[in-house]
């Protein structure tokens, strides 16, 4: 028995659920030595914004407990080197989906309008966990009237597929995913990176050089199951599930919590190849089980007394 | 300026390398010898990120990130070869990886980085190391010998935190070696070595690793005596490929380059060093 294992996320036809996440797996052709991209749904390409961009000072990052620290700061080429120079260097048959982000809203839309119209490109997904100028610092998805405008304004800068990439550090994760729903995206993302601080105590200051970071990796894969099946009782547009996947078993939880797809992320630093294991591995539990289409187990979680 | 294009190095792999050696050599120093399948080679200064400790069938989430390790020697010969990696314990993951016996796993990534600038022909290379920055200039050496005049500088706090003295001497290049205690070699640093190597005059290439402060002062001291210098530099790494861009080192035109990607060996002239962790 053949397991049928192609999804549509929010217009997006993905061959499997499986995507690499924005900011871990370059811009498609670093991981070529490791694995075939062919062989899994598709990734994100790391956040563009209108010109290249430089990160933060060192350090950059920090390993926490079942995890990482970082601190990056969306360093990137920017999004016409991204058209003309790492587009054309991923090989037919990869589905890429770029991500965007800019520091005020009317940014956002120009890159959008810019990506908009590039063939190669499957959909966008909109980075809202970057901080926003305006409202002092804090991140777009953190202050739903401002994600609100946001989603608005990219929604009319692409007629494509666009996801919304959403920020854990709220309160109501369902407010938010609401928001998104409300202004028209295809589908949301989540989550992103858990705001953290790992300190040295020789020196009395942060590891990081930017003090606060973004928590990645199976520490957060607790909080990220919440969210998304939080998110899904509260929307009906589809859910791709992100947070310190490691294995074909801890994506299929994410399926079950409501996510249609899921993305890999941390985990492509200490095993290249592992979005190919985990797709691999979704397949192969399916066909041992009868489960005859991997889509047939998204929200499928049983909750006592539900 | 470097004087000549590095060889382009192969594209790495990843392999679950078996342990063949992990054996405690003297003060904290550990040496690990694995067997890997489809080792393509490596030039000198390259790295592999290995896993924290052996890799068994569940995922182990903690320590979570790979460690960077510099390739010291291979033995190759066969579709299998033999890496040979010299390192010492200094945090979990380091620690970790000494538990690790004979036939456990270790997965590998590698080979990693850039190759290194050949010496100009009249130029002698002096390669300056100091603490675990020896395990990363054994093979340079190895390789310089016989083409170009090659002095090894080493130094570390005491006899018992060298590393690999007597493979050197094997090697046949000339040794100098400086300890801060004097139990072995010149009572000293090992860049008072390198300002008595660069006074005798010839033209030279400095090649360095090591703690950052003294590669700043090799970089400084090079400069004065009208020598190139390299220097290998370190940085925290999650990937080791170029992806996760946590190793950018500062670079004094602006922006930043990354260890894994662009280095780890850099022209010392271009390198920020006072943005440096």
């Amino acid at each position: 028995m053949s397991v049928d294992t192609a999804v549509q996320l929010g217009g997006i036809a993905l061959r499997n659920p499986v995507l690499t996440a924005s900011g871990t797996f370059g811009y498609g052709t670093e991981f070529a030595p490791f694995l075939d991209l062919t062989l899994i749904g598709g990734f994100v390409a790391k956040s563009l914004t209108l010109k290249p961009r430089f990160g933060n000072p060192p350090p950059r990052i920090a390993e926490a407990a079942s995890g990482m620290l970082n601190a990056i700061s969306l360093e990137n080429v920017g999004v016409e080197a991204f058209i003309a120079e790492k587009l054309p260097a991923i090989p037919d048959g990869v589905t890429v989906v770029a991500s965007i982000f800019e520091t005020e809203i009317d940014g956002y839309a120009e890159v959008c309008k810019r990506l908009a119209g590039v063939d190669r490109v499957a959909g966008i997904e909109v980075n809202a966990s970057c901080p926003h100028v305006k409202s002092g610092g804090i991140e777009f998805g953190q202050d739903p009237a401002v994600l609100a405008r946001l989603v608005r304004a990219v929604r009319s800068a692409t007629a494509g597929p666009l996801l919304v990439k959403l920020s854990p550090n709220v309160t109501s994760i369902a407010e938010m995913a609401r928001v998104c729903e409300g202004e028209g995206a295809d589908g949301i993302s989540l989550i992103n990176a858990v705001q953290g601080l790992e300190v040295d105590v020789e020196t009395r200051r942060p590891v990081l050089a930017n003090g606060l970071g973004g928590l990645s990796g199976p520490a957060i894969r607790p909080i990220a199951l919440r969210m998304v099946w939080q998110a899904s009782q509260a929307v009906s547009i589809p859910i791709c599930g992100i947070g310190g996947i490691e294995t074909a078993e801890d994506a299929l939880k994410f399926l079950l919590c409501g996510a249609t797809a899921v993305q890999v992320g941390t985990i492509n630093y200490l095993n290249p190849a592992a979005a190919g294991e985990v797709a691999e591995g979704m397949a192969r539990w399916a066909e041992e089980r009868g489960v005859g289409r991997l889509g047939d187990l998204v929200g499928a979680l049983e909750v006592p007394g539900r | 300026m470097t004087r000549s294009n590095p060889p382009s190095p192969a594209p790495p792999i990843r392999a679950e390398a078996p342990i063949l050696e992990n054996r405690h050599d003297g003060g904290q120093n550990h040496r690990l010898v694995l067997r890997v399948e489809g080792w393509p080679g490596f030039e000198p200064g390259q790295f592999v990120m290995l896993s924290p400790g052996a890799v068994a069938a569940a995922p182990r989430s903690d320590p979570l990130l790979p460690r960077p390790m510099a390739v010291y020697r291979e033995r190759r010969g066969g579709a299998a070869a033999e890496i040979e990696i010299l390192y010492k314990v200094h945090g979990r993951g380091t620690a970790l990886l000494a538990e690790a016996l004979p036939g456990q796993v270790l997965r590998l990534v590698g080979p990693l980085g850039q190759g290194f600038a050949l010496p100009a022909p009249n130029e002698r290379a002096l390669l300056v190391a100091g603490g675990t920055g020896i395990a990363s200039v054994y093979e340079l050496a190895a390789r310089l010998r016989g083409s170009s005049p090659v002095a090894v500088l080493l130094g570390a706090r005491s006899e018992n935190d060298l590393m690999g003295v007597a493979d050197f001497e094997r090697l046949g290049v000339e040794v100098r070696i400086a300890t801060e205690d004097g139990s072995r070699g010149v009572r000293g640093q090992v860049t008072e070595l390198l300002g008595a190597a660069l006074a005798e005059g010839a033209p030279a290439r400095v090649y360095t690793c090591g703690p950052t402060p003294m590669m700043r002062r090799c970089a400084e001291m090079a400069a004065e005596g009208g020598a190139a210098c390299v220097a290998s530099l370190e940085n925290t790494m999650a990937c080791g490929f170029g992806v996760c861009l946590g190793c950018a080192a500062p670079l004094a035109a602006g922006g930043f380059a990354l260890v894994c990607r662009d280095g780890p060996m850099f022209d010392a002239s271009e390198i920020a060093w006072d943005g440096l962790p």
